[in-house]
């Protein structure tokens, strides 16, 4: 093994700790409570051009994991040398300004969230609707990391939120609404108004019934801040992940510096603020900090992680991981930033049109740099004016296209909390957007 | 912790559960992944943990933990956890000791035992593959082995133990000349029986045919979607209608519609834990009620749902062993096993005079798993012209609903393909509305 070790020329170790609670309460009936015990540890370990990745979960023995990962990473370096990896160097972070927490969920009685819960799903419940569902999640966790360049440094972190989607038939027809809220300490749901937006979820889902679905084609869109928050994080967000530009998978690669968007356009990602997507330090122990990814329509920033920094020029902080698994180059809280525009300027600016609000997924090729994602609704817009409501519509199209064909930004930046499901990984993030008026897009219906 | 799961069933009936159940599952995996065309890590995992479901006066508990140190307390939430819920008048009970049916191929020996540098190899025959045809390049992938083993002991006398193994290869590539096309392919197997290099090569090949892609018209036509795309649309738009607990809660596309015709009466839809080698075979299910095979749709007639042992006391009825868990982490919940989609089959692309051929979709997921309806973005799409494909699209979305695709079903291939859990032909469906 010592052998092996003067090859070695770095290792980290992360270990994370804790533990979580779901509660799901089904048509008002609770159908699980769930609560799960982890200890776990991801080891890599470099050598040459190759890591070695060991992950373990239970009883730890870290030195163990060291070697096993370093004999991994020799051994593919023997069997298939190639440039060595280089890591851009970075100073051990301080841990500051973690998002406070007034009411740990742990000091709230079980009997007191299903109660919580129980009170969301009569809310939810309005007149027609036959089935509703809500959830609540709270984990809570400690990461602790060390690494051969003598970095260490540990946080704590906690989170609580909800779900709740309700369901409205008719003579065959099931349309759903939905609504969610994520953040830190359990007085979330003191801050939210978390009733109404079950009511909210409710009314949706029994609108939806009466709503068309309209012919489909290219005009020109207003995208409310959830969908545009969607379009900032799968469409821009994931081609300015410098591991994809290097593996040759971006439209972006090769354009910093470009005008590449509406002037109207800037996107950030901040891991700073106290989002859903908020860490103090990420999976390499590099401080977190603020990117602008596209400042006035100019491709700005890549998001990096130390190789990827040391390899294309930039700042380390975006490499995170869901738990133990391996971390890869990802996004924290992602968003276009507030222009100036009101909602009765993009009415006119479109005139002709549809509106498109909410998201129920989407994706997205970063390397043809082409898209599509799916409106939970939406309204045609007639003349100017909101008019009928409509459902089943989905907008696709080319990202850059969209990117220049923003004709308005508004001034009502709203955050939505979420997951981001790269490398088969689950990692909070959060994204978000104002209102925007896009000139052209494809929109997909009947 | 496999010692300790006994223990544990024996600690949950002394902290006062009437019915204990212990889900003990382990896992590792060794993975050799290459970005471009170089090997870039190896990953070694190992996984390990247990589930416990506590029931008390018919109401269910459950907590899991991978710590040994933790499975005291893990019980003692579980049964604390029972006792908070008012008992469910739906609950009947945990599986009893049955017998097990015998099935071959899920544990290969030579899988167990597979070194690094042999997994190292498979990744580069994935790499290798792609070279054969120039003018492309991998972006990413990888080859990955993993063995399993899982122990399910319950109160009733359940105790069923089960090895498997499992391959697996993934390889992107996107062309480098003219405009951007990218193709992916990837095979899942039980046992070393897949030719990485013909994946590599394949969707080199793909990604090269899609380039210099056209624009077509908005219209109705006959699409034939290769087995990647027609698993996606069939998991996500109507396997959820299936499932026997989203019938029950009012959430499933296809209430009281058993007995009806739903498909062309050429459609059969099978699930079976069974059949040799499958990706979802096993003896037990994951609650350790015995798999079987189970005819869903037979000649386009709804036969039955999927049922876990809960949804299936629920309705009166045996469990058609489709408790599932992704992890030791969850309690079971009705999930797919082998989907088995049947209808005569030709030399469908031959057979079609004009029309589309979809490779693959992106935003399945999106679908509305009620109504069925689905909007996707279909990729590596081609037009067909007098049996042959002809031009690649270079955009298309397809809008539908599953129900309806069902009736609309007029063709398959002899393209079998074991996409996952679900195995399926090409499959064409006329009648399909495309905007280019």
């Amino acid at each position: 093994m010592t052998g092996i070790m003067q090859d070695i020329k770095f290792y980290d170790c992360r270990v994370i700790e804790g533990s979580s609670t779901s509660i799901i309460l089904d048509n008002g009936k609770i159908e699980e409570i769930s609560r799960n015990f982890t200890r776990e540890a991801g080891v890599r370990a470099l050598c040459g051009g190759s890591w070695g990745y060991t992950s373990v979960e239970g009883e730890i023995d870290l030195k163990q994991g060291v070697e096993a990962a370093s004999k991994l990473a020799f051994s593919m370096n023997a069997n298939t040398p190639k440039e060595d990896v280089e890591l851009a160097a970075i100073n051990p972070p301080e841990v500051e300004n973690l998002p406070e927490v007034r009411i740990d969920p742990r000091d709230v009685s079980i009997e007191e969230k299903v109660d919580l819960l129980k009170s969301i799903e009569a809310s939810a419940k309005v007149k027609g609707i036959n089935s509703t569902k809500v959830m609540y999640l709270e984990s809570e966790f400690k990461v602790e990391y060390r690494s051969s360049d003598g970095i260490e440094c540990a946080y704590e972190l906690q989170n609580v939120g909800f779900a709740v989607s309700a369901v409205a038939s008719e003579s065959g027809v099931y349309q759903a609404g939905r609504e969610s809220r994520f953040g830190y300490g359990y007085e979330l749901f003191e801050k939210e108004n978390v009733l109404e937006l079950a009511g909210k979820a409710g009314n949706t889902a029994i609108e939806l019934l009466k709503a068309k679905t309209p012919k489909g084609g290219e005009m020109p869109v207003i995208l409310d801040q959830e969908l545009a928050g969607v379009f900032a994080h799968e469409a821009v967000g994931h081609a300015s992940e410098a591991d994809l530009v290097l593996e040759g998978d971006s439209i972006l690669e090769n354009r910093i510096g470009e005008q590449i968007a509406s002037p109207l356009v800037t996107i950030i990602d901040d891991p700073t603020l106290h989002e859903f997507g908020y860490y103090p330090f990420d999976a390499e122990g590099a401080q977190s900090k603020r990117t602008e990814i596209i400042k006035d329509g100019v491709f700005n920033s890549y998001l990096h992680s130390r190789e990827t920094a040391a390899k294309l020029g930039g700042t380390p902080g975006n490499c995170r991981s869901q738990g133990y698994s391996m971390p890869v180059v990802r996004m924290s809280n992602t968003f276009i930033d507030n222009g100036d525009a009101r909602f009765e300027e993009m009415l006119e600016e479109v005139k002709d049109g549809m509106y498109l609000i909410g998201s129920r997924g989407g994706q997205v090729n970063t390397g043809e740099g082409i898209f599509q994602f799916n409106a939970e609704k939406g309204y045609l817009i007639r003349n100017g004016e909101l008019a009928e409501l409509i459902r089943d519509v989905s907008l696709s199209g080319k990202t850059l296209e969209i990117l220049n064909h923003v004709a308005l930004v508004g001034n009502d930046l709203k955050m939505t909390a979420g997951r981001c499901g790269k490398a088969g990984q689950l990692v909070s993030v959060s994204d978000g957007s104002p209102h925007l008026a896009i000139s052209k897009a494809l929109v997909g219906g009947a | 912790m496999y010692e300790l799961a006994k223990k544990a069933l024996r600690l949950a009936e002394k902290a006062g559960a009437e019915e204990a159940e212990i889900y003990y599952a382990a896992n590792h995996s060794t993975g050799v992944n290459f970005r471009k065309d170089a090997l870039e890590n190896a990953k070694d995992r190992f996984s390990e943990g247990i589930g416990i479901r506590a029931i008390v006066n018919g109401a269910v508990g459950f907590a899991s933990t991978n710590s040994a140190a933790q499975i005291e307390s893990a019980v003692e939430v579980a049964v604390a956890e029972a006792r908070v819920r008012e008992s469910d008048p739906d609950w009947v009970s945990l599986p009893s000791n049955e017998k097990y049916p015998t099935v071959s191929g899920i544990f290969d020996k030579k899988v167990e035992t597979l070194e690094l540098e042999a997994c190292i190899d498979y990744a580069l025959e994935l790499v290798e593959g792609t070279k054969e045809i120039p003018g492309t390049l991998p972006t990413s992938g990888g080859f990955t082995r993993a063995k399993g083993k899982q122990l399910i002991l319950n109160t009733n006398g359940i105790e069923i133990e089960e090895e498997s193994t499992a391959v697996s290869g993934f390889v992107d590539v996107i062309t480098v000349n003219g405009q951007t096309s990218t193709a992916y392919d990837f095979g899942i197997s039980r046992s070393l029986d897949i030719d990485f290099f013909v994946l590599g090569k394949n969707a080199a090949e793909l990604a090269l045919k899609s380039n210099g892609g056209i624009k077509i018209e908005p219209q109705k036509t006959d699409v034939i979607f290769h087995p990647f795309a027609f698993a996606d649309i069939i998991e996500e738009a109507l396997a959820p209608s299936l499932d026997a607990d989203n019938v029950q809660k009012g959430r499933s596309g296809l209430i009281d519609k058993v007995g009806e015709d739903l498909a062309v009466p050429e459609l059969s839809i099978y699930d079976d834990g069974l059949i040799e080698a499958g990706i979802e075979t096993s003896a037990s299910d994951d609650e350790g009620v015995p798999s079987q095979r189970t005819t869903l749709i037979e000649k386009g007639v709804l036969e039955t749902y999927l049922y876990d042992s809960y949804t299936a006391g629920k309705a009166g009825v045996k469990s058609t062993g489709n408790g599932s868990r992704s992890s030791y982490t969850n309690p079971p919940s009705v999930g797919l096993r082998n989907f088995i989609i049947d209808y005569p089959q030709s030399d469908v692309i031959a057979d079609t005079q004009s029309g589309v051929f979809v490779n693959t979709v992106i935003g399945a997921h999106t679908a509305n798993s009620i109504s069925g309806d689905f909007s996707v973005e279909a990729r590596n799409a081609f037009t067909i012209k007098d049996g042959a494909l002809d031009k690649p699209i270079k955009s298309l979305m397809i809008s539908g609903n599953a129900f309806e695709l069902l009736k609309q079903i007029t063709g398959a291939g002899f393209d079998v393909r074991k996409v996952g859990g679900i195995i399926t032909p090409s499959i064409r469906v006329s009648d399909i509305s495309v905007i280019g």
